[in-house]
């Protein structure tokens, strides 16, 4: 079985199907290529890298929230010991442009021009022989700013006398829309229950232990830019880079080193740029920033999904959800520059879960604050999303007094509806939501939880059980952003296959190590494809100039678009091999096969060559070489999603190509007296279709509940009413420990996707869609008998603490 | 700037003679001047771990400590542990139980445990716990490195059963 991916083109859809008796390697869990440099050290980390007459950065940033800037005194700086160039917003004016957003025209300069918007804003940037003398000389610089009025209260920011982030929008809504699927007043007015909530999700963000670092080196001959950095996708940066700088794209290059982690939170385009116009300014010596960890947490991409929601769920008398309506209110801080307003279109491909909801709305408005610019993160907007329609999935089945698994199940999508188009417009490939309901019930023992809970109330303990399930919208596509502005539909993302003369294999892409092992997966799958060896494959990663077309990691993509990109590529020389192989044979194409390493004749035994000696005869021996297939043991393929829809004017399109679920169940322990929640236990059902590397999925699973517990109980970014940052290191900006991150029990279902190479889903977003509603819904399962509601994350325990205040006497 | 002092320190066996100015941490000169670049920089305030090194054998946090602190003493860092191409048995667990990501904060964990199991080698979960509770990994959960200390462990005991020296 395959997967018509273009004519010609044959992509298997079954690892059954790679053209080897007994795949070997991909499937399984065999041990990383990246982990040997990793473990010893040796990856070359941007920070890591100098080159000769290497330059420092240190960025000098606002102390305000909203300032005007009145004037900036540069002169003791620049005379500081080690200085070589200082570098302002008046080199920014001349130089660049504000960089662009979505929605548009919400960006700035990289360094402040007219005024500072958020505390951390980068005014004034130094290039110093090193980094201690760079950062000496910022305490020279002298800037006067005229304080203005921050708005710090995103539900005030569209008030008639807020104060505004940009005068010249005359507003501070950067988008205000309802979209609406199907009759939904109508649903809600024949709803024989309507159950409505408040929700409050706080700010959070990625905190990968590698900060962002980059070197950037302008060539005033060539007029060209060439910046090595920790890039999660060197192509979109490099593109904006082009526009932002003025240079023509094929003028920017773009390298990305293996980066210490990302969680769509790496960032990265304002130290980019500074770095550049600084080399610029300096006549060409290359200039180093690395971001530090406060730069990071009050400046960098650190901070995501600030949002107030209002949202209800209509229900008949059978307990079927027959509507829900969601109203969210997203602060995005000072700019749109993060591209953060994308997680606010991305529910969209999942936005009523598991269920067969049929009609939705979302009445969707984003506003700017004098806060930091909201980034992107795991999971990218459906956590939040998730947290409020699985808490309201929990308040209706308590009100009705259903079982809270019960009431998911009759509400699932069945098994034999998929594909099954959502009412947001989003296409669900497959699944079998029974099956890991079924599968976690019984993993968990729910009843003897049940009972554990009861006889724990009956001492005076408050334990609660979460049970949740979501689904992970995999191999994300443009299309699905349409609605916040961002034009485009399909990813590509490209491998280029070679095979030496000795038979070795190089697989050239355009992205680096960021720690899914992704490189061991492509390995895998190129080893059983051509049957050699893991170590007889090397990955060769690029640059934004020399590699085929590419995104890199993000939207739970990569696994299955390399996959694709990697067996496409692989099939075009395969074709090609064939043909060579055929005049080795003397027969015709159509009699020979590749299979386990060997071009042979089909039904014919012995009737074969090897590999190597195949591509040896393509590379060194053009006299043997039939017409028509040049000396070149080498094929390239950029994979995208085929069937993908453009948006209609509601947003409807057919956007995520997967849909992997998960359903997990967990038990808490709320401490009266101080509002700690203790996880106790922890249980995963997890259906990602084909597992191409098992121990991949299952360390993003549970490096996904990890996150999912800091954004459930530990990690909050508090601005004060001046739109100061109170959490600006570690001490206050609360990352899980071995202590509060469960050990958890885990089961692997496998329901194959039909449309994806091998039968993939994406993945690596899951478990943080589902941990954080898991755990608040186990929060309000152990306290709701006392009359209390835990309706804002983090439930940190000052908060449930103050919640509890409030329970019942006697409760 | 006060005046630049010259120290001595030996790491992973060699002994470097350095001028350093007082303010310099010990982790700027060690991936900076000694090009040690395998010990990371992660929060540069103590809490993540991922600087961690031995100092005299105690596993401590290179980037608050600074470079005179460490005139006269003994340094290890994650360069000292694969031997003739081979890794050490810490990092082959942590290969086969899939105990890392991305990587960064790897050469941390891995001083911090090898401190541990040479003061315990067969140690309690809680010391485990204790160990690890120290160290910030934003990629794993934790679990698969607690399975990788436990691996470890085991290797190293098969190793000293079988008379070898790792």
């Amino acid at each position: 079985m395959a997967i018509d991916d273009r004519p010609g083109i044959t992509i298997p859809n079954r690892i059954e199907d790679l053209p080897t008796s007994q795949a070997r390697f991909i499937g399984r869990t065999v041990d990383r290529v990246e982990d040997p440099m990793l473990l010893t050290g040796r990856a070359e980390f941007i920070d890591n890298l100098s080159f000769p007459g290497m330059l420092h950065c240190a960025i000098l940033r606002s102390p305000h929230a909203h300032a005007r800037v009145v004037s900036i005194d540069i002169a003791e700086a620049s005379r500081a010991p080690g200085v070589l160039a200082v570098l302002t917003g008046e080199d920014c004016q001349r130089w660049s442009q504000p960089t662009p957003t979505v929605p548009e025209g919400w960006g700035t300069y990289c360094l402040a021009t007219d005024k500072v918007r958020f505390v951390g804003e980068p005014v004034v940037a130094i290039a110093a022989t090193n980094r201690y003398l760079a950062e000496d000389a910022l305490e020279l610089i002298t800037v006067e700013y005229e304080e203005l009025p921050p708005i710090v209260d995103a539900t005030k920011a569209a008030d008639a006398n807020a104060p505004l982030v940009f005068e010249d929008k005359g507003s501070n809504v950067m988008l205000q829309r309802v979209f609406t699927w199907g009759d939904v007043d109508g649903a809600f007015a024949a709803a024989a229950h309507v159950f409505t909530e408040t929700f409050r999700w706080h700010r959070l963000g990625a905190n990968p232990i590698e900060t962002f670092g980059v070197i950037s080196q302008w060539d005033p001959i060539e007029n060209a830019l060439t910046c090595h950095g920790s890039f999660q996708s060197q192509y979109h940066m490099a593109l904006a880079r082009s526009i932002v700088l003025g240079l023509p794209s094929n003028k920017v290059r773009l390298m990305s080193q293996p980066h210490g982690g990302s969680f769509g939170g790496k960032g990265g385009a304002r130290g980019t740029d500074i770095t550049a116009l600084l080399s610029r300014k300096i006549g060409g010596r290359p200039v180093k920033w690395i971001e530090d960890r406060m730069e990071y947490l009050a400046g960098g991409s650190s901070q995501s999904w600030d949002r107030h929601y209002e949202a209800s769920l209509a229900l008949d008398a059978n307990g079927t959800v027959t509507g829900f309506k969601v109203k969210l209110l997203d602060d995005l801080g000072a700019t749109a520059e993060g591209w953060g307003a994308v997680s606010a279109a991305k529910p969209l491909a999942a936005f009523t879960g598991c269920y067969a909801i049929p009609v939705a709305q979302y009445d969707l408005t984003i506003v700017a604050t004098n806060k930091l610019p909201g980034s992107p993160y795991r999971g990218m907007g459906p956590p939040p999303h998730n947290f409020v329609l699985e808490s309201l999935m929990d308040i209706a089945a308590r009100e009705l007094g259903i079982d809270p698994a019960d009431l998911r199940r009759r509400n699932y999508i069945p098994k034999d509806q998929f594909p099954y188009t959502i009412a947001s417009g989003n296409e669900y490939d497959s699944g079998d939501y029974d099956l890991a309901l079924d599968t976690v019930l019984e993993m968990s023992d729910y009843q003897k939880l049940r009972a554990e809970q009861a006889a724990a109330r009956a001492e005076g303990r408050l334990l609660g059980i979460g049970l949740v399930n979501t689904i992970e919208p995999g191999v994300f596509d443009w299309n699905a952003y349409a609605i916040v502005g961002q034009p485009g539909t399909g990813v590509p993302e490209g491998a280029t296959v070679s095979i030496d003369v000795f038979g070795k294999i190089n697989v050239k892409v355009g992205f680096s190590l960021e720690g899914q092992g992704q490189y061991t997966v492509l390995t895998q799958v190129l080893a059983d494809y051509f049957g050699v060896e893991l170590t007889d494959v090397r990955v060769v990663p690029c640059d934004t100039l020399s590699a085929p077309p590419h995104f890199g990691p993000g939207g739970s993509r990569l696994g299955v678009s390399i996959t694709g990109a990697a067996l496409g590529a692989a099939d075009l020389l395969r074709q090609k091999l064939i043909k060579v192989a055929a005049g080795l044979l003397q027969t015709e194409p159509a009699n020979v096969e590749l299979m386990d390493g060997k071009l042979q004749i089909t039904g014919v035994p012995g009737a074969e060559i090897p590999l190597a000696q195949v591509a040896g005869a393509m590379i060194a021996r053009s006299d043997l070489l039939p017409p028509g297939v040049d000396p070149n043991a080498e094929a390239t393929y950029a994979w995208t999603a085929t069937g993908r829809t453009p948006a209609d004017d509601q947003g409807r399109a057919k956007s995520y190509l997967t849909a992997a679920n998960a359903c997990h169940v967990v038990l808490v322990e709320v401490d009266r007296e101080t509002g700690h929640v203790e996880i106790l236990k922890y249980f995963i059902a997890d259906d990602c279709g084909t597992r191409l590397n098992p121990a991949n999925v299952e360390g993003m699973t549970q490096g996904g509940v990890a996150q999912g517990v800091g954004a459930a109980l530990l990690e909050e970014y508090c601005y004060n009413e001046d739109g100061q940052l109170l959490t600006s290191t570690f001490m206050d900006y609360l990352l899980p420990s071995v202590y509060e991150v469960p050990m958890t029990e885990k089961k692997a279902l496998v329901t194959p996707s039909p449309f994806t190479p091998l039968g993939a889903k994406g993945v690596g977003e899951g478990a943080m869609h589902t941990t954080p509603a898991a755990i608040l819904c186990a929060i309000n399962d152990a306290v709701a008998h006392l009359g209390v509601r835990a309706t804002a994350v983090p439930a940190s325990p000052h908060r449930l603490w103050t919640l509890l205040q409030d329970a019942k006497p006697g409760g | 700037m006060a005046t630049p002092r010259t120290i001595t320190l030996s790491v992973n066996g060699t002994t470097h003679q350095v001028t350093v100015e007082p303010r310099t941490t010990l982790v700027d000169l060690l991936r900076g001047d000694l090009g040690l670049t395998g010990t990371h920089v992660g929060c540069e305030h103590g809490v993540c771990g991922a600087c961690t090194i031995l100092w005299n054998g105690k596993a401590v946090r290179s980037c608050i400590m600074l470079a005179v602190q460490a005139d006269g003493s003994e340094v290890t860092t994650v360069e000292s542990m694969a031997q003739d191409g081979e890794l050490h048995p810490i990092q082959q667990a942590f290969m086969e139980a899939h105990g890392l990501q991305c990587g960064f904060c790897t050469p941390g964990f891995l001083m911090s445990i090898s401190e541990l199991l040479t003061r315990s080698p067969d140690p309690t979960d809680e010391e485990i716990k204790d160990t690890l509770g120290g160290q910030i990994c934003r990629c794993t959960g934790y679990q698969s490195i607690f399975t990788a200390v436990r691996l470890a462990i085991k290797k190293l005991a098969d190793a000293r059963a079988a008379g070898g020296s790792a």
